[in-house]
C-alpha cells in the first residue's frame, strides 16, 4: 500500500504534499504539551505493530492499523500516521520522500473513515470495531486506485480492490479483537 | 535489534555525512522531483546518467555499496511489481494488446521502475548518511512546525523500545500459539497489537510526568546545532546542478 516515488504522477504527490501539510496543520493545532507524548508514543507504536507478519497464503502480510489508530486517537491520528509513515521510509524505505504526503493522505483518510464509523453509536460495538478496521484499510486502497488512474494505468487498476478487501477483513477481524481487548483491560482507552 | 531497525548511520564519516541536513533535504527533494518528473516516453537511457551522478555521491560517502544494495533489494519487488502492473493493467483493461504499442508500453514499464529506483537511491543516500539528532534542528531550520518535530523525535526515540517490546510478545505468542491455524491466531494477533498499544499508552504517561519535571513545554531546545556553511550549500548545489543538467539535456542537444 506505501507509493514508491516515481510511481504516481509528480503533479499528484507535490498537490498531496501541500494537502497533506495543511491537514498536518489542521489535525495537529492546539495540541496540548500532555497529548504530545502519547501521539509520538502511539506513533512508534503504529510503526512496531505494523512489523508483525502473519502467514496468509504461502506468503505473509502485515497490518496496516489506521482503523485501530482512527479509534484511538480520532483526527490527531493523521500527525501519527504521517510520522510512522516517515520513518517506514527512511528504515524500511516503504514509500518515498515525494509520496510521503499521498501515503499519508490516503492512510490518514482511512483513519478519519475508521473514526467516523467509530463514532456512530446506533450500531453494536463490535460491528463498528470489525467495519472501522476493514474501512481503514479499503479507504486507502480506493484512493490509491485513483491515483494509479490519474498516472495512466489502465482501469483494471480496480482489481487491486479484491486484493485489499482480503486484507482490510484480516485488519477488521485484529481491529475487532484489539478493541475487546481494551474494553476488557482499559475501556477508558476507548473514549474518542 | 533484530526487526533491520538500526541507527548506525554514525559509523561512517565522508565529505557527503558532514553536509549539513539543511543543504542536503531540500538537494535530495530537488533531486528527486527532478528524475521523477520525467516524462514517461523519456529514453531509458537518460536513468544510466542518473544512475551515475547518484554513484558517484554514493561513492563518496564511503559507505559500501552493498549496503545500498541490500536495503534496495528489500523493496525492489514492489517497485518491479508497480512496473509490471502497468502493462498488465492497460491489457486487462483493453483486452486487446495488439491494439496497443507494445515496445512504447514497456518502455512506459521500464521508465516507471527506474524513477522509482532512482529516487530510492537518493532517499537511500539521504538517510544513510544522515545522523538523526541532526536531522531535527535542521528540520526546524527549514520551518517544519515545532510540534511535527517533537513529535518525530519521540516516535523515534519510542521505536527502539517498543521494538523490544514487539520481540517479547513475537515470542509470548508463538510459545501460546504453536500450529494453530491463521483464522484462530487472529484473535491471538488483535490482542497483540492491543498489547503494544496499551503498553505505549501507560509508558507515555509517566515519559510525559518526567518531561514535565525536565521544564518540557511541548518543544525539545537545539542550543549546541550550529547550521550550515556555504561549503555545504555548494556540494548540495552541485548535485542538484548536475542531476538538472541530466534532467533538462534535451533542451540543449
Amino acid at each position: 500500500m506505501h507509493i514508491s516515488d516515481g510511481i504516481i504522477s509528480t503533479p499528484v504527490c507535490i498537490a498531496a504534499h501541500a494537502a497533506s501539510a495543511g491537514l498536518l496543520y489542521f489535525t495537529g493545532r492546539k495540541a496540548e504539551a500532555a497529548e504530545i507524548p502519547r501521539m509520538g508514543m502511539t506513533g512508534a507504536a503504529l510503526f512496531t505493530a505494523s512489523l508483525i507478519q502473519f502467514p496468509v497464503a504461502g506468503t505473509s502480510v502485515h497490518p496496516g492499523l489506521f482503523g485501530l489508530t482512527g479509534i484511538l486517537l480520532g483526527r490527531r491520528s493523521f500527525p501519527v500516521i504521517y510520522m510512522a509513515l516517515l520513518f517506514q521510509a527512511v528504515f524500511f524505505q516503504h514509500g518515498g520522500l515525494l509520496s510521503l504526503g499521498l501515503n499519508a493522505l490516503n492512510m490518514g483518510a482511512g483513519a478519519f473513515a475508521a473514526w467516523l464509523l467509530w463514532r456512530l453509536k446506533g450500531l453494536p460495538e463490535y460491528l463498528r470495531s470489525a467495519a472501522a478496521g476493514f474501512l481503514g484499510i479499503m479507504t486507502p486502497a480506493l484512493l490509491m486506485t485513483a491515483e494509479f488512474r490519474i498516472s495512466s494505468y489502465g482501469s483494471a487498476v480496480a482489481l487491486l480492490l479484491a486484493i485489499y478487501a482480503v486484507t482490510g477483513a484480516i485488519e477488521g477481524a485484529i481491529t475487532l479483537s484489539a478493541v475487546k481487548f481494551f474494553r476488557k483491560v482499559k475501556p477508558e482507552i476507548l473514549t474518542n | 535489534m533484530k526487526n533491520g531497525i538500526s541507527d548506525s548511520n554514525g559509523s561512517y564519516d565522508s565529505v557527503i555525512h558532514r553536509i549539513d541536513p539543511v543543504a542536503k533535504i531540500p538537494a535530495a527533494l530537488a533531486a528527486i522531483v527532478l528524475i521523477v518528473s520525467e516524462p514517461l516516453n523519456v529514453p531509458i537511457s537518460r536513468f544510466a546518467l542518473y544512475m551515475l551522478i547518484i554513484l558517484f555521491a554514493a561513492a563518496l560517502s564511503r559507505i559500501p555499496l552493498m549496503r545500498y544494495l541490500k536495503r534496495m533489494l528489500v523493496v525492489s519487488p514492489f517497485i518491479a511489481m508497480a512496473a509490471v502492473f502497468y502493462p498488465l493493467s492497460l491489457y486487462l483493461s483493453s483486452r486487446e494488446l495488439f491494439l496497443l504499442d507494445s515496445d512504447i508500453i514497456y518502455n512506459t514499464a521500464a521508465v516507471i521502475m527506474m524513477k522509482a529506483v532512482c529516487a530510492l537511491f537518493v532517499l537511500l543516500l539521504l538517510t544513510l548518511t544522515s545522523r538523526f539528532t541532526r536531522v531535527m534542528p535542521a528540520l526546524r531550520r527549514l520551518g517544519v512546525p515545532p510540534l511535527a518535530i517533537t513529535l518525530a523525535a519521540l516516535t523515534y526515540r519510542y521505536i527502539f523500545i517498543l521494538s523490544d517490546e514487539l520481540q517479547r510478545t513475537n515470542r509470548a505468542r508463538e510459545s501460546r500459539t504453536p500450529g494453530r491455524l491463521v483464522s484462530n491466531r487472529l484473535g491471538v494477533y488483535g490482542n497483540q497489537v492491543a498489547v503494544i498499544f496499551l503498553r505505549s499508552w501507560e509508558r507515555s504517561e509517566t515519559v510525559y510526568k518526567s518531561m514535565l519535571s525536565r521544564g518540557f513545554t511541548g518543544e525539545f531546545p537545539y542550543s549546541n546545532y550550529s547550521g550550515p556553511d556555504s561549503r555545504d550549500f555548494l556540494i548540495a548545489t552541485v548535485f542538484v546542478i548536475a542531476i538538472s543538467a541530466v534532467r533538462f539535456i534535451s533542451f540543449v542537444l
